[in-house]
């Protein structure tokens, strides 16, 4: 795609493919503009979809055999390990890491800091996307998958805290499809839509608060109902929903540093100036609030331990481990961070916020699979089946993220008609001959009704 | 006059009710059972292992036939658990004593029923049910899959059909309620008994029964009764001879139910879910104070300007 | 004439005396009962009273003191020290076939002494292998019934046993 943009392939970013004149029709803004002949040749030529190719021919079988022949024909699951890597993975890790649609929204729109804008549809959408493949590998991995709808509408039952998960997963999955539709109804072309929704934008980011807050809180409660079987260093008797709250807030910010590196990398002709330009600036801001919860979680996990009196058992080799994911998934990314973001370093920065996702994703293992039944002889270790169903639910995720970043307007502003038709002429994708339709400069990103402008930085 | 007397005479009556009413000072108060409770009392000190009531269960509950027959002893090699096709399994433990080793010890492991279920506390489409009878059941038409009672079982009772693609679920003993307790008969493991291992009952009367025997034999049992009290108390009752950590139990159990250490964090939702949106809106409020607000309407719809 | 009489008479006296039961106040002493509770799954036991007695001598051993014996456990002496034969002697007439059937529980004493009564099944074997393994008699269940075809139906057993005998290990635990 980056090679298209350079060669002045003309890509989606408005509603008009000549302004003032054609629009754009539904077939053309899916192939994002493109013919579909050059659709594809892109897509063969991405060397990242060989990789994916490979992946769902052993995979996408492999859910097929799941679904056909029970559960015991692809998982380890036994009677002592009920959960294993679909749910301690899919759920528990990336449930943490998708915090940042609450995260974000708070930080626009509740605590009013419209710098933040650029990302905040990122992150929203890391949110929406996140929370529903937890689903998806949640339907994958229940018993009966079609009975899901049960807690909500055929039996209660309240005193659960796997309810309360239930009830706001589907709720705030509600919430988090408004947040993303503003975007949705901008690129299909209904202002109606979008008017709509950002009416209701304060209250969907307080219930989205409110909602975030028990469930990310609530996946911990869940290890309470077994006491004995989680390691007291990775089980807390009163804390340990706190804790799965508390490392979400890094968990899902960092989340957001590591995606947005990611598809400055790999979507470079996707992401206009306005993205580009404050993206260093913004990853260091968000560094900064990922350190506080860093050095919050380490607080209360040491509290936790000296709470129930746990100090002796660091000595031992479930203590090294602990120290292992503690010092690489917190304590070494606090030090990069202080050193960094002081010195401007986005790079660190960067390395040290996958850090933190890899700490956040081997805390929910551990405290899942890897430490569970840890007084009993025997562990599970999780089939081979079930590492590849794993990996190409993720990949499948992957591929879902990518559909949409293409086309949305996450990454990019949708331009509005008067926008093109009152755009400069200093524009970097200015191929010489098409003088119909020059990139703007200084992508600005228009919040409320068309017309109304905040530039963000001027060029020359 | 008078109606100064009726005032006070209101303030009098209004203060003796409240102070006369609860019982509940105390917080919530535990469940013991309930009063026509039936329970089992497993004497470890007679089983011979001769798994006449795995034989038994099996019949009853229509289980598929086992891999091995019920008088193979060479199953005691290695320490089994109840699965999704054997409700009810006898261990062997060979343990212990003073200057070399005790005799093998049987322990019949099957659900405990607890008066205060961890799996019914843990389900969230409320497929366990603690009947009056005692018996922990649970309904397999509900059953969503999700395993959180397999987590949340302390004793690590209930199997799953993992191998059924269409439908999968929980399998555990249920204390025969279908065919047996609901008519007030002891389920088919206690009939079967020969040594009479299993003493069916009032559950009341079973930790009476239970304390007389060790007080009559205090050289032959362990000076307690597990289940009386741990996890909150179960129905089914254990005396033995040896300590029980040998014999596979888990001494380290807390008195307190299963349930009670989510009752704190399930306490905490509704005081979220009601602080919340004051707390965010007044921030709201605070953070957005110099921002130029328009079309204000309800606090709901947040719009600015942005004058370049 | 008076030899051959005395003779008859002393004959008669001696058989008389020797054919009498000991106790001349019990009932016949069976030589050999048959239980047959559990028909359903093993053979009816043919159980050799008479050999018992004359191994086992002290009718207290099986008896507790309802033969008028007395018992040396001192949990029984407590109350029994002075007790005498009670009219019920057989193990059917104190412990009940079906010591937890609706009826019973209902009916049971909660303030009487033998709250604990064993029930039937269970007494025979407790008082029958006690015995049998400190004086090396036959403790096997089949060594005094053998199972029948509903029996080996019932322990999936004998001539219908799955072919491994090994337990299935793929998904135990511990």
């Amino acid at each position: 795609m980056n090679r298209y943009k350079a060669n002045g392939v003309k890509t989606v970013d408005s509603h008009y493919k000549v302004p003032g004149k054609t629009k754009w029709d539904l077939k053309e803004k899916l192939l994002l503009g493109l013919t579909p002949w050059q659709y594809i040749i892109q897509a063969v030529r991405n060397p990242f979809n060989w990789i994916l190719a490979a992946i769902f021919a052993v995979g996408l079988p492999l859910i097929a055999i799941r679904f056909i022949y029970g559960l015991s024909s692809v998982t380890n699951s036994s009677y002592d390990y009920p959960w294993g890597l679909f749910l301690t993975f899919g759920l528990f890790a990336m449930v943490p890491l998708s915090s940042s649609g609450f995260m974000l929204g708070t930080t626009v729109e509740i605590f009013g800091r419209h710098d933040f804008e650029p990302i905040e549809r990122l992150a929203l959408l890391n949110g929406l996307l996140g929370y529903l493949f937890a689903v998806v590998y949640l339907l994958v991995d229940l018993g009966q998958p079609w009975r899901l709808p049960y807690p909500m509408v055929v039996a209660y039952g309240p005193v659960a805290v796997l309810f309360l998960v239930g009830w706001h997963v589907a709720t705030y999955l509600s919430v988090q499809v408004c947040e993303v539709s503003v975007a949705f109804f901008e690129w299909i072309g209904f202002p109606v839509g979008k008017q709509g929704v950002r009416k209701i934008t304060l209250g969907l980011t307080v219930s989205g608060i409110i909602l975030s807050t028990l469930h990310q809180g609530a996946l911990g409660a869940l290890f309470n109902y077994a006491p004995g079987k989680v390691h007291p260093l990775w089980y807390s008797s009163a804390f340990q929903w706190l804790h799965f709250f508390v490392s979400s807030i890094p968990g899902g910010l960092c989340m957001v540093i590591a995606v947005s590196t990611i598809v400055r990398k790999t979507m470079a002709w996707r992401c206009d100036d306005n993205f580009r330009d404050n993206l260093d600036k913004l990853t260091i801001s968000l560094a900064k609030g990922a350190s506080m919860g860093l050095i919050t979680y380490l607080a209360i996990k040491l509290m936790g331990i000296a709470h129930d009196n746990k100090w002796e058992y660091l000595a031992t080799g479930y203590g090294a481990w602990y120290l292992f994911e503690m010092g690489i998934g917190v304590i070494l990314p606090l030090i990069l961070f202080a050193y960094a973001i002081r010195r401007k370093m986005v790079g660190l920065i960067r390395l040290s916020a996958f850090l933190t996702v890899f700490g956040v994703v081997l805390n929910r293992l551990n405290t899942g699979m890897i430490t569970f039944n840890w007084k009993l002889a025997e562990r599970e270790i999780p089939t081979w089946r079930e590492a590849i169903i794993s990996i190409t639910l993720f990949s499948i995720y992957i591929v879902v993220w990518r559909f949409i970043l293409y086309r949305l307007p996450i990454l990019y502003t949708w331009k509005t008609a008067g926008e093109i038709a009152t755009a400069k002429d200093t524009a970097r994708y200015y191929v010489p001959g098409e003088d119909t339709e020059p990139a703007t400069a200084g992508s600005y990103r228009s919040r409320m009704e068309e017309g109304i402008v905040r530039p963000v930085r001027q060029w020359p | 006059m008078k109606r100064r007397d009726f005032l006070k005479g209101c303030m009098a009556c209004g203060a003796a009710a409240t102070l006369g009413v609860s019982g509940k000072a105390w917080g919530i108060g535990s469940f013991e059972g309930y009063p026509e409770g039936m329970g089992v009392l497993v004497d470890l000190t007679r089983c011979v292992g001769c798994r006449s009531c795995e034989a038994a269960c099996n019949k009853e509950q229509h289980l598929p036939a086992p891999d091995a027959p019920f008088d193979d002893k060479s199953v005691f090699e290695e320490k089994r658990r109840p699965t999704e096709k054997a409700f009810t399994v006898v261990n062997r433990y060979d343990t212990k004593k003073e200057g070399g080793p005790g005799g093998p010890v049987y322990r019949k492991i099957q659900c405990n029923h607890c008066n205060e279920p961890a799996c019914l506390a843990s389900c969230f489409v409320n497929a366990y049910t603690k009947t009056k009878e005692g018996a922990v059941i649970y309904n397999s038409k509900v059953c969503v899959g999700c395993r959180n009672c397999m987590i949340a079982c302390p004793f690590n009772v209930p199997g799953y059909s993992y191998s059924s693609a269409l439908n999968p679920v929980v399998k555990k003993c249920i204390f025969c309620y279908d065919t047996r307790l609901k008519y007030g008969k002891p389920p088919a493991c206690v009939e079967v008994c020969p040594q009479e291992v299993l003493t069916f009952g009032n559950r009341n009367d079973l930790l009476k029964i239970g304390r007389d025997r060790i007080k009559e034999k205090p050289d032959r049992y362990v000076d307690h009764i597990f289940g009386e009290k741990e996890v909150g108390g179960t129905s089914w009752l254990y005396l033995a001879g040896v300590n029980f950590d040998q014999v596979g139990f888990d001494t380290t159990m807390a008195n307190e139910p299963i349930l009670s250490n989510v009752k704190d964090f399930l306490g905490i939702v509704p005081m979220v879910l009601t602080i919340w949106p004051a707390l965010f809106t007044g921030f709201h409020l605070l953070a957005t104070k110099n921002k130029n607000h328009t079309n204000h309407e309800d606090g709901h719809s947040e719009q600015e300007d942005h004058k370049p | 004439m008076y030899a051959v009489r005395n003779w008859l008479i002393g004959g008669i006296a001696i058989l008389a005396l020797t054919m009498a039961p000991a106790d001349s106040r019990a009932k016949s002493i069976p030589d050999s009962i048959k239980l047959d509770s559990l028909v359903n799954l093993y053979e009816r036991v043919d159980f050799n009273h008479a050999k018992h007695i004359t191994i086992v001598k002290d009718c207290a051993e099986c008896h507790h003191h309802t033969t008028g014996t007395l018992v040396q456990d001192a949990d029984c002496v407590r109350c029994h020290k002075n007790s005498g034969a009670t009219p019920v002697v057989a193990c059917k007439g104190c412990h009940a076939a079906q010591p937890f059937s609706a009826a019973a529980l209902r009916e049971k004493n909660r303030t009487a002494y033998h709250m604990d009564k064993l029930g039937l099944k269970g007494a025979y074997h407790q008082n029958c292998t006690g015995c049998h393994s400190k004086m090396g008699g036959p403790t096997g269940c089949q060594d005094c019934h053998a199972r029948k075809k509903q029996g080996d139906a019932f322990y999936s057993a004998g001539v219908i046993a799955p072919k491994q005998a090994r337990v299935d290990v793929k998904h135990r635990s511990n």
